[in-house]
């Protein structure tokens, strides 16, 4: 039997951005894809209107958190694809196959001398059967179609929450107050203040972004 | 921090009976101890043949896509079906070509061999090792707990009922046992003209 | 004349032909017929077998339809050993695809990669080209059942219902004419037998002599393909009255 020698450094470098929020899920015929507005480095908070997310085709979209530099970097490598691809064919790819195609890069670039460390998640509607998909997808390019997900420290205060509230088919306001339920414990729990959030929307129409109020104080534990 | 193998978690086991084989896993995606999906299969077919892969959850996805790739061509230019003995060889190949960067898995094949009728099971090591058994091979983070279950439970000759029982409580019993897998299970039950895939609830925590 | 422009693929004549281009076409022209037909539940392809012989083995299955893909498979007219080439690449691109993005490769583009592999062969090279039009009848959950056909030149079009080889103009024509919108699958195959049955130098037809396949979708609504067994094919023909009668051995 083969022994495996020790890659603990190789594999699992430590996510410095675990405090980076992404968070998402499925509803009747939408997926919400939402993120932290927080740009990070170290203990600095330099940006505080940051877009985690980019628009890939008409009804996918991409969320990404991660090593500064490697995100932004896949993100738009992937973006461009994509692009190209709905160009050369005349038609956008489903969810389901924009997912596959990013795994399967975030997978050859795991193997490669520098991968790159970025989580994400991948929302849209299937234009073909309406259907929402929310993908997750973690820098060793594991992939997962959830009804709800999440990165970082948003895992364990939200996927709990989640799991007691969500079902997969409920509409827009019911969304709208497990979101809330979700960011005001985000604000009740992380250290820091990630500079409220951004969210998008995914359904029939294409990919837009809603006003999230998120000044008004919650109280402590 | 642990071995790649124990990151995502998973369990996976196959039998054979009489005249049928078996082969079942467990539905667990996890991060370390946080769960983040309870619907990730590990058994894939590919026509008669089935194959489990436990390990590290990308190579899973890599290595089974990676063998309907390598199966499909097969079946177009051969125009007919893989054998079970012959998909072994093609695992142990493919895995060996990454001898040093190996993928992360643990596969296990079960299948019926069409031209004998009769059963076969095996199981690898990452880099292609076969391991040939007559009665059972586990695999994935649960194998010691599996190990010690099959050889309690199995014994020779059952017939398919009783296969399925008896792969079903070592599986649901040996991921009890173990903090990283579970959150139900795929069984399949294989006879020489007949597949039976059943999806069993197990304890959801 | 034509002798100066017609040794290298990649020379123009002056009146502005690819010679080599259209000795391939040529040679397809003598290759066996291959029609093809969409329906709104189906697509048949059917296809004239050229060797028929008692010595030859009969076991080999298709010798002008392959499967290409799960939703897809194809009729050949021309060189086998140049189809052969082009068939294993086909496969290879479609499993890519599937590879790379969990789903079927849409048919427009499988075809649209074959094609281009053809026109680079009437480019660069100093090469010919590949001595082969092919019929394509495939599924794709975007636009549905597809009837395409391609040429030696790398050109291709969708069809509602097409040919290729022998007589394709008389086919053509046949098909013209009887080819009615809104026809299922049934009534399709009962065309291409038609069609084939006045094309072929022989007025009865057998199972040895032709091809048959179709694709369609079962009653779950799963894309299936089948290539068709001897029997069925009698079947076919009894029904329409185009089998060769039983003590008519042949010879």
């Amino acid at each position: 039997m083969w022994e495996c020698p020790n890659y603990t450094s190789q594999l699992h470098p430590q996510l410095r951005t675990k405090m980076e929020v992404l968070l998402g899920f499925t509803g009747k015929d939408y997926t919400i894809v939402a993120a932290s507005k927080a740009a990070m480095r170290g203990a600095t908070i330099l940006k505080a209107a940051d877009d985690k997310t980019k628009q890939l085709n008409k009804h996918t979209l991409m969320a990404f958190s991660g090593e500064a530099g490697d995100t932004v970097q896949f993100a738009e490598y992937i973006q461009a694809n994509i692009q190209l691809y709905s160009m050369r064919n005349d038609t956008d790819l489903g969810p389901s196959a924009v997912a596959s195609f990013v795994r399967g890069e975030l997978a050859r670039s795991l193997r490669s001398r520098k991968p790159y460390t970025v989580n994400l998640l991948l929302g849209g509607m299937d234009p073909i059967t309406n259907e929402p998909h929310l993908y997750w997808l973690d820098y060793l390019a594991s992939l997962a179609p959830l009804p709800y997900a999440a990165h970082g420290y948003a895992q364990y205060y939200c996927l709990s929450i989640l799991d007691k509230h969500h079902h997969p088919d409920i509409d827009f306001e019911q969304g709208l107050k497990i979101l809330k339920m979700c960011t005001d414990e985000l604000k009740r729990r992380l250290p820091i203040d990630f500079k409220g959030m951004l969210v998008k929307v995914i359904d029939k129409d294409g990919i837009r972004e809603i006003d999230y109020d998120m000044s008004k104080e919650v109280l402590p534990a | 921090m642990s071995s790649p193998f124990a990151i995502n978690g998973g369990a996976c086991v196959a039998m054979v009976g009489k005249d049928c084989v078996a082969i079942a896993c467990d539905l667990r995606l996890g991060l370390q101890s946080l769960t983040v999906s309870n619907n990730f299969p590990k058994i894939f077919s590919y026509g008669d043949v089935y194959l489990g892969l436990t390990g590290l959850a990308t190579d899973v996805s890599t290595v089974s896509d990676l063998f309907r790739y390598k199966v499909n061509m097969y079946r177009l230019r051969e125009e007919r079906q893989i054998s079970p003995q012959t998909m072994a060889n093609l695992v142990s190949t493919s895995l060996y070509e990454k001898r040093f960067g190996p993928y992360f898995v643990s596969p296990v094949i079960a299948g019926i061999n069409h031209k004998t009728g009769k059963p076969f099971i095996c199981g690898f090591d990452s880099i292609g090792c076969i391991d040939f058994a007559k009665d059972f091979i586990v695999s994935g983070t649960a194998s010691d707990q599996l190990f010690g279950t099959c050889e309690g439970l199995w014994e020779p000759d059952l017939e398919p009922e009783d296969l399925f029982e008896t792969i079903s409580q070592a599986l649901l019993n040996a991921v009890d046992r173990d903090a990283l897998s579970g959150w139900g299970a795929h069984v399949y039950i294989i006879e020489k003209d007949k597949v039976t895939k059943r999806l069993l609830k197990g304890r959801q925590d | 004349m034509s002798r100066r422009y017609d040794s290298r693929t990649t020379i123009f004549s002056p009146e502005g032909r690819l010679y080599q281009v259209e000795y391939a076409l040529e040679a397809i022209s003598h290759a066996g017929t291959a029609i093809g037909i969409l329906s709104t539940d189906g697509i048949v392809l059917a296809a004239e077998r050229k060797v028929t012989s008692k010595l030859l083995e009969q076991d080999t299955s298709a010798e002008k339809l392959y499967i290409l893909n799960d939703n897809m498979i194809c009729a050949v007219a021309g060189m086998t050993a140049d189809a052969n080439i082009l068939i294993n690449y086909a496969r290879q691109a479609a499993q890519r695809y599937l590879l790379t993005y969990n789903e079927d490769i849409p048919c427009e583009q499988l075809v649209r990669r074959l094609c281009d592999l053809k026109q680079g062969y009437t480019q660069h090279g100093g090469l010919r080209p590949f001595g082969v039009s092919f019929i394509y009848a495939g599924y794709d959950p975007q636009r549905q059942f597809q009837l395409y056909q391609s040429n030696p030149s790398g050109n291709y079009g969708g069809w509602k219902a097409t040919s290729v080889g022998a007589n394709n103009a008389s086919a053509q024509s046949l098909l013209k004419q009887d080819y009615k919108e809104e026809c299922d699958l049934k009534e399709a195959c009962g065309l291409a037998v038609k069609v084939l049955s006045k094309t072929m130098d022989s007025t009865k037809l057998t199972s040895e002599k032709i091809e048959f396949a179709t694709v369609g979708k079962t009653k779950d609504g799963k894309v299936y393909h089948h290539l068709w067994g001897a029997d069925e094919i009698t079947t076919l023909l009894q029904e329409h009255g185009l089998a060769k009668a039983e003590e008519e051995d042949t010879g």
